[in-house]
Parts: C-alpha cells; sequence; structure tokens
C-alpha cells in the first residue's frame, strides 16, 4: 500500500511538469489555433537562464522571478516577429514554423551551454516525509502544489480579470473582438508571454530533477501533447486532470505491468488516448466540434 | 490539385509535348551517365536524397494531398528497412525482401490507419507522434528480431563482378530505378482520381460525404499509401547505408521528415524531391558553416526559408514571376502557401482537415493570381 501511494504521488508530481506545458500549449492554441512544439524548448531555454542568473550569485528565488520575467517578453516578442506571419496562413507551415523555433532554441542552449548535463538546484529541501506508509520527497509535494497554484492563479486571471475577458474573447472570436476594441495583437502576445511563463515554471520544477540539458523537456513536451488530446484541447481544466492520469497511470503501469516496465512507460498515454478517443473523439472534457456545410 | 499547382509553376514552353519528352529523356540519360562520372561521395550523397525523397513523397501523399498531419513517417521507414536487413540476413530472395519491405509497413499503417482515421484531426497526429516514440523501445526490446540497441546491419547492395560497378554506382541505380517508378506511379495516383479524391477530402470532410467520396475510406487509404512507400524507402535506406538501428526510427527524424516536406513545398511532386534534398544537404551545409552551431543554423535557415516561401521551394518561380510583374508595388512575399492549399478547396468552402486538426481558423487563402495585396495579418 505504501509502494501504491507514494507512486500516484510521484506521478501527481511528474503529471503536474506535464500538465503545466499541457495549459501552455492549450492557451497560444486557444489564442492562435495553432500548437506550439517550441513550447518544451522555450522552457528549456526558460531554466537556462534561472541558472545562469543563480550562478552569477542571484538567490534561487530571485533568479527564477526573473527568467520568468523575461520569458514572457521572449514569448511575446516571438508571437509578434515570427508567428504573426503564419498564425492565419497554411496551418502545416505553421506547425513547421514552431518546429524550426524548437531547433533554433535547442541549438541554441547548446551552442551556450553545451549538452553536457548541469546541476540545478531544489527549490524545495532534499527531504522525505512519511505519509500513510509513504515515503515521499517535498520535492514532489512542492511541484505539486507550485503547478496547482499557478493554475488556480490563471483561472482567476481568465475568470475575474478584464485582461482575462479581452484574452478569452481574442481566442473565441479574433474578428469580433476586434469590432468591440479589443487590442488582438496585444492580446495574442500576452497569450503567448503567459504560456511562456507557465512553461518557466515547469522548466525550473523539472530541472532539478532531470539535469540540465538542452533535450530535457523532450519527452514532457510528448506527455504534455498527450495530455492536450486526452483532455481536449478547448478545456484547461481537461488537460491538467489528463496529465495528472498520465502521470499515475504510467508510474503505476510500470512497476504492476511486468511487460511494460521502465523503457515503455511511454506507450502507456498513447493507449490510454486510443481508448478514449475511441468512446470520445472530442477528449475528455472537450466540447464536440459541429461541422456545417 | 497537384495538376492545378504544376501548371501554375510551368512556362508556356514546358508544355509542349516534345520539350516534356526531351526532358524526361535528358534526365533519363542524366541518371544512367552521371553514377559513371561522379565521385564516391557524390553518388553516396545523391542515392541518400533518392532515399529521403521516397520518405517525403510517401508523407505528402498522406499529409500534403490528404491534409492528415502525420508525425510517424519515419516509423514505416524503419519499418521497413528492418524487415529489409531481417529478410537479408535470413538469406530470403531478395525480390521477396523487396515485396515484404513494401508490405509489412503497409499493412502495419492500414491497421493504424482504420483506427486512427476514425478519430479524425489531431487524434491522427497523437497516434502517428506515438509511432516513433513507441517505436524506439519497442525496437530495443524485440532484440532477437532487430540486434537490439547494437542494430542490425545487412550487406547485399555491393555491386556484382559482371557489372564492372563500383558499389556506390551499384546503389544509386538501384535507388534510380526503384525511387523513380515510385515516384512515377505516385504522380500518377495523385493526378488521377484517387488524387481528385484526396483533394476533396483534405478541402471538406462534409463535402466529400455529400459527393459520394467516402473519406474514411480515402483517409485510409492514403495512410496505407503512405506506410508503403515508407516501407520503399526503408528498403532503398538499406540499400544504401546498409545499417539499422533503433536510432533510425527517432522521433526528431519524422520532425525533420516534416520540415523537409513543407520546406520543399506541400502537396507538390518535385517538391517532395526538393524536401529530399534539404533533408540530406542542410545538415551537410551547416556542419560545413560551423560544428558547433549546425542546429542553431538549421532551426534558423528553415524560419528564414519558411519567411520568405511560406509555400516551400517549390513555389520559387511563382515568387519569381510574382515579382517580375508587381516590380515596384507592395509585398512581394505574402501567403504564396495558399497557392498550395487554395488550389485544393478553391471549389469548396471551408477549413481543411489539417485546418480542423489543429484548430485553425477557417479562412480561405486567396488564389495564386490575385493582384490585390494579401490580408494584413501582419500589421496589427
Amino acid at each position: 500500500m505504501g509502494t501504491f501511494i507514494q507512486l500516484v504521488i510521484d506521478g501527481l508530481s511528474t503529471g503536474s511538469i506535464y500538465a503545466a506545458l499541457a495549459l501552455a500549449i492549450v492557451l497560444v492554441n486557444q489564442a492562435t489555433g495553432l500548437i506550439n512544439f517550441a513550447q518544451g524548448g522555450m522552457a528549456v531555454l526558460s531554466a537556462y537562464v534561472a541558472w545562469a542568473l543563480n550562478g552569477l550569485g542571484i538567490p534561487l528565488l530571485l533568479a527564477i522571478l526573473a527568467a520568468v520575467v523575461i520569458s514572457f517578453f521572449l514569448g511575446a516578442v516571438i508571437e509578434r516577429y515570427l508567428i504573426r506571419r503564419f498564425e492565419r496562413g497554411d496551418p502545416d507551415t505553421a506547425v513547421v514554423v514552431t518546429i524550426g523555433l524548437l531547433t533554433l532554441i535547442t541549438g541554441f542552449c547548446a551552442w551556450i551551454w553545451t549538452y553536457n548535463n548541469r546541476l540545478f538546484p531544489s527549490l524545495f529541501p532534499l527531504e522525505t516525509i512519511q505519509i500513510a506508509g509513504a515515503v515521499i520527497s517535498v520535492r514532489s509535494l512542492g511541484t505539486f502544489i507550485v503547478i496547482v497554484a499557478c493554475m488556480l492563479l490563471l483561472q482567476a486571471l481568465f475568470l475575474g480579470t478584464k485582461l482575462g475577458l479581452a484574452l478569452r474573447a481574442v481566442a473565441i472570436n479574433p474578428a469580433s473582438a476586434a469590432f468591440s476594441g479589443v487590442n488582438v495583437g496585444r492580446n495574442l502576445m500576452i497569450g503567448w508571454g503567459l504560456a511562456a511563463v507557465l512553461g518557466a515554471v515547469a522548466g525550473v520544477l523539472v530541472a532539478p530533477q532531470l539535469t540540465l540539458t538542452p533535450g530535457m523537456m523532450d519527452s514532457a513536451l510528448v506527455y504534455a501533447l498527450a495530455a492536450c488530446i486526452l483532455g481536449g484541447l478547448s478545456s484547461p481544466i481537461g488537460v491538467v486532470v489528463a496529465a495528472w492520469l498520465i502521470g499515475v497511470l504510467e508510474n503505476l503501469a510500470a512497476v504492476y505491468v511486468p511487460f511494460i516496465g521502465h523503457d515503455l512507460k511511454i506507450a502507456v498515454p498513447f493507449i490510454l488516448i486510443f481508448v478514449v478517443l475511441f468512446l470520445r473523439p472530442q477528449g475528455l472534457f472537450g466540447r464536440k466540434a459541429v461541422v456545417r456545410v | 490539385m497537384a495538376a492545378n499547382t504544376d501548371l501554375s509553376h510551368r512556362s508556356p514552353l514546358l508544355e509542349r509535348p516534345w520539350v516534356r519528352w526531351a526532358v524526361i529523356g535528358l534526365v533519363i540519360v542524366l541518371m544512367i551517365v552521371l553514377p559513371l562520372m561522379l565521385p564516391e561521395f557524390a553518388n553516396q550523397t545523391i542515392a541518400r536524397i533518392g532515399v529521403f525523397a521516397v520518405a517525403v513523397l510517401g508523407l505528402n501523399v498522406v499529409m500534403g494531398y490528404t491534409g492528415q498531419v502525420s508525425l510517424g513517417q519515419i516509423f514505416f521507414v524503419g519499418v521497413g528497412a528492418y524487415v529489409t536487413a531481417f529478410g537479408v540476413n535470413a538469406d530470403w530472395n531478395i525480390l521477396l525482401v523487396f515485396v515484404l519491405a513494401c508490405l509489412v509497413p503497409a499493412v502495419i499503417g492500414l491497421v493504424i490507419a482504420l483506427a486512427a482515421a476514425r478519430l479524425g484531426g489531431l487524434a491522427i497526429a497523437m497516434v502517428t507522434i506515438a509511432l516513433p516514440i513507441i517505436g524506439v523501445p519497442l525496437a530495443k526490446r524485440l532484440s532477437d528480431f532487430t540486434g537490439g540497441s547494437q542494430g542490425t546491419s545487412a550487406r547485399f547492395s555491393d555491386a556484382p563482378e559482371w557489372t564492372g560497378l563500383y558499389d556506390d554506382q551499384w546503389q544509386l541505380y538501384i535507388v534510380f530505378l526503384i525511387g523513380g517508378i515510385t515516384f512515377m506511379l505516385t504522380r500518377n495516383l495523385v493526378r488521377g482520381k484517387y488524387g481528385r479524391a484526396f483533394a476533396i477530402v483534405k478541402g471538406n470532410e462534409a463535402v466529400a460525404g455529400s459527393l459520394g467520396v467516402s473519406p474514411y475510406r480515402f483517409k485510409v487509404l492514403a495512410f496505407t499509401i503512405a506506410s508503403l512507400i515508407g516501407g520503399v524507402s526503408g528498403f532503398l535506406y538499406m540499400v544504401v547505408i546498409q545499417y539499422t538501428s533503433p536510432e533510425t526510427l527517432h522521433f526528431g527524424h519524422s520532425i525533420e521528415l516534416l520540415a523537409s516536406m513543407v520546406i520543399g513545398g506541400a502537396g507538390s511532386i518535385l517538391g517532395s524531391l526538393l524536401g529530399g534534398v534539404w533533408y540530406v544537404l542542410l545538415p551537410q551545409v551547416t556542419n560545413l558553416i560551423d560544428p558547433n552551431i549546425t542546429a542553431m543554423l538549421q532551426g534558423a535557415i528553415l524560419l528564414v526559408v519558411l519567411f520568405i516561401l511560406p509555400g516551400g521551394l517549390v513555389s520559387l518561380p511563382s515568387l519569381w514571376r510574382r515579382r517580375g510583374r508587381d516590380a515596384g508595388s507592395g509585398r512581394p512575399g505574402g501567403p504564396v502557401g495558399g497557392a498550395m492549399q487554395a488550389d485544393a478547396a478553391a471549389s469548396v468552402a471551408g477549413a481543411s482537415t489539417v485546418g480542423d486538426a489543429l484548430g485553425a481558423p477557417s479562412t480561405q487563402p486567396p488564389p495564386p493570381t490575385t493582384q490585390s495585396p494579401p490580408p494584413s495579418t501582419t500589421q496589427s
């Protein structure tokens, strides 16, 4: 039983990382209608920035906050000067643009900081606590709590502020929003900036665990994409729940299903997707799109 | 749609039958003579280009022509390569090996498509993203068949004694022969009635249904054909590279194939060839410039090319003409990519399948010939 609880909580912790990245992807998708494959790369860059600032002697928490702010502006600038040109064009091209961006950012990180693994200090102490016979690291618990706090903040922003209302208006119908006097371009930039911030949070949370490398977020991105599909791209809460589900199930499957083991556990979310999408093609929480001729 | 696209790029001279036959004859003569004249390195590079041009061609059938995002093409290339290696090492007849290298990926593709095409949209992208990601650990696990992480090699494409050719020349001939036939067959397919059906499915599934074209059937068909062509590419991969490992299946390669397809030109036969050239030459060029920043340069070049040519390299001639026509007035760029999409969906209102898949708004790109400036998406 102790192992089981431990697996579940660790699963929720890694699932939270996927959730943060998945939320960033949903945010961008809702605003601009494209899937940003560079989201993981941007998160890695943010983590490197925090690491570099910390290396300059700035306290960790302050370095992370600075990296978060820088990420916001970086995301906004990328939207304004790169993505905007492709936003309403051929979607295939837009997807490849984000892939090019991913290659560029990963290459940049590798050029500046090499492919060597860097130790990233953890925000949380390396202690463990006992809950119902399970040994749980404070880091796992902390990761989970930070992500939940981010989600609640985001939810409050979207539902409780004027900015959130404008962002939602732009996401739902940019043309109508523009007619009502909403500055669509500026809101798209803010949307991308917020997505980059979420990525940055995910980056600094996962970096102590995986050690910092340019390809650190690659598999997390795949899991996040899986969570997006499973949860339905139109539902922020859906993708978070899906991300947790994936994190927990793959942890359990790796231990309790002998054939899957540690190397094949990445297959778990996709088997799950296959089953779920067969029953509910719009995702667990997604809205069904109505097709009109 | 291919016919339309290619016509718009063709100059009047090329439309005359005798010119076309002369060009085809010239290409065939070049394909026979060049391998004998070029140095070994050039022959090997051209052979590699052939291998990946075929892989991009397959991706184009499912994505460029039918509008289903596929991130798993490299998986089928890998399966084709593994089947070839296994067959060769088991001493099977090489023709049988070739047929199996095509059929096994095609059958796997068919099974996956039967399930995935029903889901539609992004689900296909997700199911296909899973293929290389699950493929790598699976290839390591099934070590009896694949040689595990060590990989497996198969030497069967050395030049026979009687030809008096060098290995690289012989291999290039094989690539030209098999790749050439694959390109010709695919070209006929996408220009015929199947190609039109693909274009309608890409344009709007609901309309396709009302025209009596089953979107499901044609999506499955396109995916299966793409897998089969992937298998052909896998066979050629073993002809040229003679070694495969789980690394062959790596997800990054799938992404690079996708990028190459768009850079070459989605929904274009010539674009597939250019995509293969891009896939093979870009890393070589960036390595030549500065090995330390290869990845960064690749990303940067990719973005710059798409910035100037959103429709891919194949739209270069039309950009040229447009620039000549609009000399001095307005921006020459604009969404040239519209050319690719517009003709597919010109008669059909609504977003493309890919558009739906990625949640893109259903805007119609302007037809390529309009003089009016493109909709101002860039300035705010």
